[in-house]
């Protein structure tokens, strides 16, 4: 929740919808305080302008005695929770309908609250000394009072449907654009993943700047794939256009040593770069799948692959070959079936080049082991031994293409292999690790 | 046999060709699909051999036509391109076999051979047999000279395959596809291992051997 509230705090539709509450809130808040001000002077002027009027119509009475009898037969018709009218005689003796003796004079507020009911609340009071008495008026300030009411109804009716307006367009805003960005996001991983066929896909519903990033992206994505296309292209170009000359050595070759007799000096010479041309071949042959397997073509027949049989298969199939070398080959497959989708001779070719690997660069009486399991509802194959391992630093580079580790340059293999196993797991969207089996070497691919 | 080549490289052409003719076939030789389409709807040829990649009318077109008209002759598809979607894309187009370039000139012709309609061994037959070597399908047993040969199940399956298709070369690629079921380029010699250990045990213990190796090629039980 708490990281949820930040995540929001860090969207910019909401806090501008924030900023923009804010500012309004305050010029409301301000606008109403000064009307507010100036509406209750002018009551308080007019209720003061009432005073002098009521005191001038006690000033005209002639004499002590008359004011207070003024006074009295006023009280009788006023309500006290309006007006409150009050005469100390000089005598001491008070009048009216509410007792306000002050020691002071002029205008002041007097709340009439004690013990009797009809007074109500705040009153503003003028005092005058009259004939030797003192003469209270004062009126009621609860209109003033109610001033206050009716401004905070104005407030809240005004302010509040504003603010959660604002509140809720704003979350709305940053849902929306936080979905958009998404979309955008989306699509930059998979880009960065290697699937340059990733677009936006832009709405025309989508703000305008939006829809300005959203189009760069894809621009940018279609250069960068146009490029790539190229470099694939002019790559299997090459390889392509180079297999025929070599298939026209192999075929001289083969003429030659028709004519060269094999254990002959020339004939010893043939056969070495009959192996040679063999081994160009396969090199041009794994660069022309790697780039099959990387255009992700192969995907479009994708098909269910029982993995439990191709790797007892391929265990069966190597285990005479590990056994001449001396090492044991072991499989370790689940009795349930497990089956992912994909390309079998291409998941074959990974088991293979795996343990073909294994068995080409530990020594004699190593122990290979091919095993299969579930985790996580993902197929995971491991192909692991307990040879010389590779050197954490080296594991990155080993994926390189043609890569080979100083201490394996006069095995044979081509340094393609890992390459195409890496290329054909990710094609899977699988994933590609290289652990450490202490001692040895395990090669991890989930998928 | 009667074969038809329909290539444009020369040099590879020639070498198919009079590789062919050697092994006592009958071989015509075009350079150019329209060419090698006439030729083929005519139908008279045992194995067709097509390059995919060929001018005006290529390999792939060519073979589409042809199964179109109804012309069934196999068409084994030479291809500089080795790429699962490239094989499949030929053997949709009508192809039956797929070599990629550069290929040994055995396994071509072994290839061929198996595209051939020469009648191999019955399904219903029950015992098979080469030599003094005699399998009996049904109650999985195999006698040489008198004398059982135990087998494990798969050298059963590598050893049947193999007096099926008695006097004709399989290569290693064909036995894993055939045995194991498995289309794949292995840097290392697991074929051999296996025939090594099926050696062992039909051939060793005997004065003769059953089972040829063919330099280049592949393997091959003589009767």
């Amino acid at each position: 929740m708490k990281a949820r509230l930040a995540q929001l705090w860090r969207s910019m539709p909401v806090r501008l919808a924030l900023l923009l509450v804010l500012l309004f809130s305050t010029v409301s808040l301000l606008s109403l305080a000064a009307s507010y001000a100036v509406t209750q002077n002018s009551f308080e002027a007019a209720i003061r302008a009432d005073l002098e009027q009521d005191i001038a119509g006690f000033r005209a009475a002639p004499n002590a005695g008359a004011v207070a009898l003024l006074v009295d037969a006023e009280s009788r018709d006023t309500d006290p929770s309006r007006i409150v009218l009050s005469y100390i005689s000089p005598n001491g003796r008070l009048f009216g309908n509410g007792a306000i003796a002050r020691d002071d004079e002029g205008y002041h507020i007097v709340s009439l609250t004690q013990d009797r009911a009809e007074y109500d609340g705040a009153y503003l009071a003028l005092t005058i000394p009259l004939y030797g008495g003192q003469l209270t008026v004062a009126r009621s300030r609860a209109q003033i009072e109610a001033l206050g009411t009716v401004f905070l109804n104005i407030l809240l009716i005004s302010l509040l449907p504003t603010v959660l307006i604002a509140l809720s367009g704003g979350l709305y805003l940053a849902r929306r654009s936080k979905r958009h960005v998404e979309v955008i996001g989306h699509t930059l991983d998979d880009l960065t993943d290697g699937d340059l066929a990733a677009r936006v896909s832009v709405s025309p519903n989508w703000a305008d700047d939006m829809i300005r990033i959203g189009n760069k992206v894809n621009q940018m994505a279609g250069a960068q794939e146009a490029q790539m296309q190229m470099v694939r292209q002019v790559s299997s170009d090459i390889a392509h256009d180079l297999k025929t000359p070599i298939q026209r050595v192999a075929v001289h070759l083969d003429d030659l040593a028709r004519l060269v007799p094999p254990e002959t000096e020339g004939g010893i010479l043939l056969e070495k770069a009959q192996d040679e041309v063999t081994g160009i071949a396969s090199v041009f042959q794994s660069l022309l799948q790697i780039a099959s397997v990387e255009s992700g073509s192969p995907k479009s027949h994708f098909q269910p692959v029982d993995l439990n049989q191709l790797c007892l298969t391929f265990s069966e199939v190597y285990e005479p070959a590990a056994t001449a070398s001396n090492h044991s080959l072991i499989a370790e497959v689940p009795p349930e079936p497990i089956k992912v989708k994909g390309d079998k001779n291409l998941l074959g070719q990974v088991i293979a080049n795996l343990v073909e690997n294994a068995l080409r660069h530990t020594p004699e009486g190593s122990r290979i082991s091919l095993s299969l399991k579930t985790q996580d509802e993902h197929a995971v194959i491991e192909v692991a031994d307990n040879g010389a391992g590779i050197p954490e630093a080296e594991r990155e580079k080993v994926l390189r293409r043609l890569y080979r580790l100083d201490a394996s340059r006069n095995t044979p293999g081509n340094g393609l292999g890992l390459s195409l196993v890496e290329g054909v797991v990710k094609l899977h969207g699988g994933t590609l690790q290289l652990l450490d089996n202490a001692p040895g070497l395990k090669v991890r691919i989930v998928i | 046999m009667k074969l038809l080549v329909v290539e444009d490289d020369a040099t590879t052409a020639t070498y198919i060709t009079r590789g062919l003719r050697e092994e006592g076939h009958t071989v015509d030789m075009v350079s150019e699909g329209r060419e090698g389409l006439i030729l083929a709807a005519s139908g008279s040829y045992d194995v067709l051999i097509v390059d995919r990649m060929l001018p005006e009318v290529d390999g792939l077109t060519l073979v589409k036509t042809l199964r179109g008209t109804g012309n069934t002759t196999p068409v084994l598809f030479l291809t500089a391109m080795g790429s699962v979607e490239d094989r499949i894309s030929g053997l949709n187009a009508g192809g039956d076999d797929y070599l990629v370039k550069p290929f040994a000139f055995g396994e071509l012709s072994a290839r061929v051979a198996a595209l051939s309609r020469r009648p191999q061994a019955l399904e219903q037959e029950t015992v098979l047999r080469a030599a003094d070597l005699e399998m009996h399908l049904i109650t999985r047993k195999v006698m040489r000279a008198g004398q059982v040969i135990d087998l494990l199940p798969r050298e059963f399956a590598l050893l049947e395959h193999l007096l099926r298709r008695k006097g004709r070369v399989q290569t290693r690629t064909m036995l894993l596809e055939a045995v194991w079921d498995i289309s794949f380029d292995p840097m290392t010699n697991v074929v051999e291992t296996h025939v090594s250990r099926l050696r062992a045990k039909v051939d060793k213990p005997f004065d003769r051997e059953l089972i040829q190796t063919v330099r280049g090629a592949g393997y091959r039980i003589d009767g």
